[in-house]
């Protein structure tokens, strides 16, 4: 069978193609088609003349195969350094054979693919770091992403994900009317402890515009109220777009660079029609990754640069903090033993290892925070990276993956993990659900409220 | 023989080994692409230069990057057999001595004593590399014939240099004409196998080193620490 009817090398584009897909549970369909999908031999050889530059062959063709990534990956460490997870090996039996054979490659060849690209890789790029050489192999699994996915190879949930972006630029299917309305429901409600707290939509020459992840419209509408509560204590001049204000990509994990481009642009469009002095985005790592350290280029931007300044939250916050902007009460530090998760995408891969620090001194106590190892930018993937959280024939992987985190918490001592990013967020609840080590994990947003001194003309009014 | 392989063979040797090495330099640059590869190398390159520059110092100095610290073992003899490589044929009395008959140079030249040492140390990192290639599994996995070959490639001038000098193993001259021809084969390798990471390396360092220092944190003030 060339292509099937949902298995296929078309992305999604509609709404109704979408939503046949999504009724396919858990792909059942999808995945049976995979196995009879035809690889478009020229296309692939074309893709790699046309994307497959020297710094990737060079790569590929120089690996004087040491093996010192092998440590360096946890995926290797926590399925009991099985000599098949070490970094070189997994891009030299898939994209190297892909390369070598320039495209002459099977069905079979295409799903191991694909299974290694997306559970035994996160892309957080940790072996790069390690490398004599400097290869990074978690560039190299994003660019085989993109060949597989551009033949139909690709996990059914990144497959629908991108095709989110690509119908309603979101993913979790959450429309403009979804967001505008869960903005202005969460200010009415936050309105009763905070008077005169705003969620400004679409205001023009704002200091700041706000974008988010959309599972917090879908599933945590309370980060939002949250950012809002801290801006209105701030004193922050700020606004959401009603368009463009979704910052993630699953197309960044799909390999689906077409929709990534898509996306960015609609953030990018956003800040145009607002001119906001600076964009922040939520406490997300790969929505960062995506709209600000790559996205740039997706845009075609020569500088590498976004539109306007565009910070990480922890910056906004830690910048909040340092000028006072928004105080601390020293009685409600953290008073136990806490520790931080170092997100690949704003840490290894942004270099804000400082900044997550800085917010750190100001919210727990002296001698209650306790640094994990390996820390900073070669701290460890949460586990679920990278689309890892949410394929669900990977899940299994994907729960293994988690014992290196755990491990590592353990190893802290801490109860409470600061965890300031979507997706290591999740993979600290999944792990806590998986293996029960009694932890508590946490965004910073909901700490500072805890624990900030409110300004007294912000507190509510003592009824008569 | 010894006219062809110390006359023109040696000439075509230097040839394909400079020009090999050039065209591979310009072919890598030329193929470097801001969009492609997702770094702004030539709109932020003062960042890029910067984090180059880390990037390559951390990885020349003995346990200067993270990556060598934690493999001690591995760190010693690879630097034990790689400074071995670099420099006793650079500064070989023996080579010194060619330098000034044929063409009037006066080269510095290392004690013989301090030659030797160099060599015998490589020789036994090499052999510990290939032990270690054959004893780790997440080594062996990876590891194909054409690793071992390239390993005797580079071994063998050095085994015949030293065999011949200090005149072990029978006709010194034997040991002497296979100096001359592996030391050809090892530069006439170099530009078309993996040993092309004598320059390829401070290239590859180069380009993640620029991608760090614009497009992962070089451009918020932050230094990678390799």
């Amino acid at each position: 069978m060339p292509e099937g009817k949902f298995c296929n090398r078309t992305p999604v584009n509609t709404q109704e193609d979408l939503e046949a897909l999504l009724g396919d549970k858990g792909g059942k369909q999808y995945y049976a088609e995979m196995e009879e999908l035809d690889v478009d031999k020229a296309k692939l050889a074309t893709s790699l003349k046309n994307t497959c530059k020297s710094r990737l062959r060079t790569w590929l063709d120089m690996c004087a195969h040491c093996g010192l990534c092998a440590d360096s990956c946890f995926l290797y460490l926590c399925n009991d350094r099985d000599p098949k997870q070490v970094p070189a090996y997994k891009i030299q039996s898939t994209l190297g054979e892909i390369v070598k054979r320039n495209g002459d490659v099977d069905n079979a060849f295409m799903r191991q693919a694909m299974e290694v690209a997306w559970s035994q890789c996160t892309c957080c790029n940790r072996c790069g770091q390690y490398c004599p050489y400097g290869i990074d192999m978690g560039v190299m699994f994003s660019y085989t992403r993109g060949l597989l996915y551009s033949q139909g190879f690709v996990p059914w949930e990144l497959k629908i994900g991108s095709g989110m972006h690509r119908v309603f630029k979101a993913q979790m299917n959450v429309t403009d009317e979804d967001w505008t309305e869960t903005c202005e429901w969460m200010a009415e409600e936050a309105q009763d402890e905070w008077p005169g707290l705003e969620i400004p939509i679409d205001k023009q020459d704002a200091d700041i515009m706000y974008t988010v992840n959309a599972r917090e419209p879908k599933h945590y509408p309370e980060d939002i109220s949250e950012a809002a509560v801290l801006f209105h204590v701030a004193g922050e001049n700020w606004t959401v777009p009603s368009s463009g204000w979704e910052q993630t990509s699953l197309s960044l994990f799909a390999g689906d660079w077409e929709a990534c481009t898509l996306q960015v642009k609609h953030v990018y469009a956003a800040i145009d029609r607002l001119n906001p002095k600076r964009a922040v985005g939520t406490e997300c790592g790969h929505a960062h990754r995506a709209t600000v350290i790559e996205g740039p280029y997706w845009a075609g931007r020569p500088d590498g640069l976004t539109p306007k300044p565009y910070l990480h939250y922890t910056e906004w916050l830690a910048e909040a903090l340092r000028e006072g902007k928004i105080k601390i009460d020293p009685a409600k530090r953290i008073k136990q033993l806490v520790t931080l998760q170092d997100s690949c995408n704003y840490i290894r891969n942004y270099g804000l290892k400082k900044i997550t620090r800085e917010i750190v001194s100001y919210l727990v106590e002296p001698g209650y925070f306790v640094e994990m190892s390996p820390n900073k930018e070669h701290n460890y993937c949460c586990g679920g990276g990278g689309g890892f959280n949410g394929i669900g024939r990977f899940r299994k992987q994907r729960n293994r993956a988690l014992m290196v985190k755990r491990d590592q918490i353990l190893d802290t001592g801490a109860k409470l993990v600061i965890a300031p990013c979507h997706n290591c967020w999740d993979a600290i609840r999944d792990l806590e659900e998986e293996f029960k080590i009694g932890i508590k994990w946490s965004f910073l947003k909901p700490l500072v409220i805890s624990m900030m001194i409110v300004p007294e003309h912000l507190q509510p009014q003592e009824e008569e | 023989m010894y006219q062809i392989i110390t006359g023109p063979l040696l000439w075509l040797t230097f040839l394909v080994f400079v020009g090999g090495l050039a065209w591979r330099v310009y072919t890598y640059v030329k193929g470097l692409d801001w969009k492609l590869d997702r770094v702004a190398y030539g709109t932020q390159t003062a960042h890029g230069v910067r984090g180059a520059a880390n990037s390559i110092l951390s990885w020349v100095v003995p346990f200067g990057s993270q990556g060598w610290k934690v493999k001690p073992i591995f760190t010693i003899m690879f630097f034990v057999f790689h400074i071995g490589i670099v420099i006793t044929p650079l500064f070989l009395l023996g080579h010194a001595v060619i330098l000034k008959m044929r063409f009037g140079i006066s080269w510095p030249a290392l004690p013989m004593y301090m030659a030797d040492i160099l060599t015998v140390g490589m020789m036994i990192a090499g052999v510990c590399i290939i032990v270690r290639r054959i004893a780790l599994p997440e080594v062996r996995i990876i590891t194909s014939f054409y690793d071992y070959l390239l390993l005797v490639i580079t071994i063998a001038p050095f085994f015949t240099g030293f065999m011949a000098v200090h005149q072990l193993g029978g006709d010194y001259k034997v040991w002497l004409y296979a100096h001359i021809i592996s030391g050809e084969v090892m530069l006439l390798a170099i530009p078309f196998t993996k040993l092309f990471h004598m320059v390829g390396f401070f290239l590859t360092r180069g380009q993640i080193g620029m991608d760090y220092g614009i497009k992962r944190g070089g451009m918020k003030g932050t230094n990678m620490a390799w």
